[in-house]
């Protein structure tokens, strides 16, 4: 049986309530299934679908494992730790608070440590050193504020 | 997979319009779209009596089937559907109509519009400052146009590439579109203006995108032997395939080894008599320069990170344009990086014209058979193969 995401989210701490939380997330598409990313965010914790019968990640959040068909989803956080699979700087997008794209803005899609091919994408912190913004570096969850929104960002690894 | 391919040669294409392209329109997305329809059904000898299926294409701010049928005063239509946009999701439906007979002639309509999303122009253009895209404004993401920059780096970064075969796949788009009176862009490309184009998603530059226009193509469909009383040349199709991976989120692809690109060649492959070797026209989509190169190595012109080295030797410094071992051409009408950003109507409509005869000074004598290859990585790659009747 589907297991209810309401439910499945009713154990996390829930400082917010929906309406306020879509309201945040609106411009990255929330809806039931990713509440638990998006509300792992606002603690400053990344959060990504696991299953529990088969331990499968999947990003974006869905609701069943592609891997087992299985219900039982939990939203785990994930050591943050990873490589620079993809790379690219804007120099033009969407207006939004402390992005310089005059500057040229960073966008990396990091592969996580937990699973091969379990990517996620962000910006990369303000003081990431320049010429190692490069495919193949190692990086590090960070946090930066974007109007008081915590936002996912990279910043350069310190170890293996 | 199948290898069925009962659909082999029984429909063909038979009537074109085109609006052509600009930058500068006036005109509603409707008003397009009944230009280019009316021309289409006329060209194919017809009138809207005989129309009896309508597939309107889901770009932005297009209308839909219904309302196209309305405002041609269609009298009745027995299939009208509203497929997403990338040119092939429209035609498959229009042939699968014809030849399942839910129809008997079917007009497929796609309007392109410049919005906000994607022209400064356009966003200070009351009449369009409404119009939405769908895309969702994150500026972290690497999902719609930006994958294409994301997966570009990687590419660079596996094989070593340097921007030169990108260069070549806009240059060659460039130079083929002075010969075409629909094409928005005809100004010659060098090598020179390539290099200092402005840089828009590094490693990607202007050059390396499609160019947002306004206009619109049409097409009518029938069955081959309806074909054969009408006033054209019948093009049939002759395979034609949609094709994905399951794990297709942009930035969740496993590998640029194993795209939908992959799925729609072996599906090709499977059902198509004539390949590569046969062909005498290529229309691989070009919504973004990396996308071209992979359809050349995945449809086996050449190996994985092989492009460079092939346009190269497959360039003609005389003509300025790639030209497969001196006979077949690429995109002869300017492809979406020169006669706009028609997410490969354009292709078509150009490949039917050569199949058929009637590509003006464009015109490749003798041409029988095309490949064309719409979409790109993710969701909307798609492939055709297309011969005169
Ligand atoms: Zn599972």
């Amino acid at each position: 049986m589907p297991e209810n995401s309401e439910e499945a989210r009713s154990e996390q701490d829930v400082a917010i309530d929906d309406a306020e939380l879509i309201g945040l997330f609106a411009g990255h598409g929330i809806d039931r299934d990713s509440a638990a990313h998006f509300r792992g965010r606002l603690e400053r914790r990344l959060v990504i679908h696991r299953c529990d019968d088969c331990a499968h990640w999947h990003h974006p959040p869905r609701p069943m494992c592609p891997a087992c068909w299985s219900w039982n989803i939990t939203p785990t956080e994930v050591s943050g730790r990873g490589t620079i699979h993809l790379l690219m700087t804007l120099h033009q997008g969407v207006p939004a608070p402390g992005v310089d794209y005059a500057a040229g803005h960073p966008v990396l899609t990091v592969e996580l440590d937990e699973q091969s091919a379990l990517r996620f994408t962000a910006t990369a912190t303000p003081d990431f050193p320049a010429d190692q913004l490069e495919i193949g570096t190692r990086v590090e969850l960070d946090w930066i504020d974007r109007d008081g929104t915590p936002t996912p960002a990279f910043r350069i690894g310190t170890g293996a | 997979m199948t290898d069925r391919s009962p659909m082999k040669d029984q429909v063909a294409i038979v009537g074109l319009g085109s609006t052509g392209f600009t930058r500068a329109g006036n005109r509603s997305p409707l008003a397009m779209a009944l230009a280019a329809a009316t021309e289409a059904i006329a060209d194919a000898g017809l009138t809207a009596a005989d129309i009896d299926g309508v597939v309107a294409t889901s770009e932005p701010a297009a209308k839909g089937s219904e309302e196209i049928a309305a405002a041609l005063g269609i009298a009745a239509a027995t299939h009208h559907t509203k497929p997403s946009p990338v040119a092939m999701f429209s035609i498959l439906d229009a042939a699968r109509a014809v030849f399942s007979g839910a129809a008997d002639h079917v007009l497929v309509v796609t309007p392109v519009v410049m919005g906000p999303w994607n022209s400064r122009q356009a966003a200070g253009d009351p009449w369009r400052r409404g119009t939405r895209s769908g895309i969702l404004p994150n500026p972290d993401d690497a999902t719609m146009a930006a994958a294409y920059a994301a997966w570009a780096s990687r590419y660079i970064h596996e094989y070593g590439a340097s921007k030169d075969p990108f260069a070549r796949i806009a240059i060659n788009s460039r130079t083929n579109a002075a010969d075409n009176p629909l094409a928005a862009m005809t100004e010659p490309l060098s090598f020179g203006m390539y290099d200092a184009g402005r840089m828009v998603r590094d490693p990607l530059n202007v050059f390396d995108m499609d160019l947002p226009v306004d206009g619109a193509d049409a097409f009518v469909l029938t069955t081959a032997e309806r074909a054969d009383a009408l006033p054209h040349q019948p093009v049939l199709i002759h395979a034609a395939t949609t094709g994905i991976v399951g794990k297709n989120d942009e930035d969740q692809l496993t590998t640029l080894g194993r795209t939908g690109q992959h799925v729609v060649v072996e599906q090709l492959r499977r059902t198509s008599d004539i390949w590569i070797d046969d062909v005498d026209l290529f229309y691989p989509y070009e919504g973004f320069t990396i996308i071209t190169l992979a359809w050349f190595e995945n449809c086996g012109f050449c190996p994985p990170g092989g492009a460079e080295a092939f346009l190269r030797e497959h360039w003609n410094d005389d003509t300025n344009r790639i030209e497969i071992n001196g006979r077949v051409p690429v995109n002869t009408h300017g492809g979406s990086l020169s006669e706009g950003a028609t997410r490969g109507t354009g292709h078509i409509r150009e490949a039917v014209h050569q199949l058929r005869g009637t590509a003006g000074s464009r015109q490749v004598e003798g041409a029988e058979s095309a490949l064309i290859t719409p979409g790109g990585f993710f969701f909307n790659p798609q492939g055709a193969v297309l011969r005169r009747g």
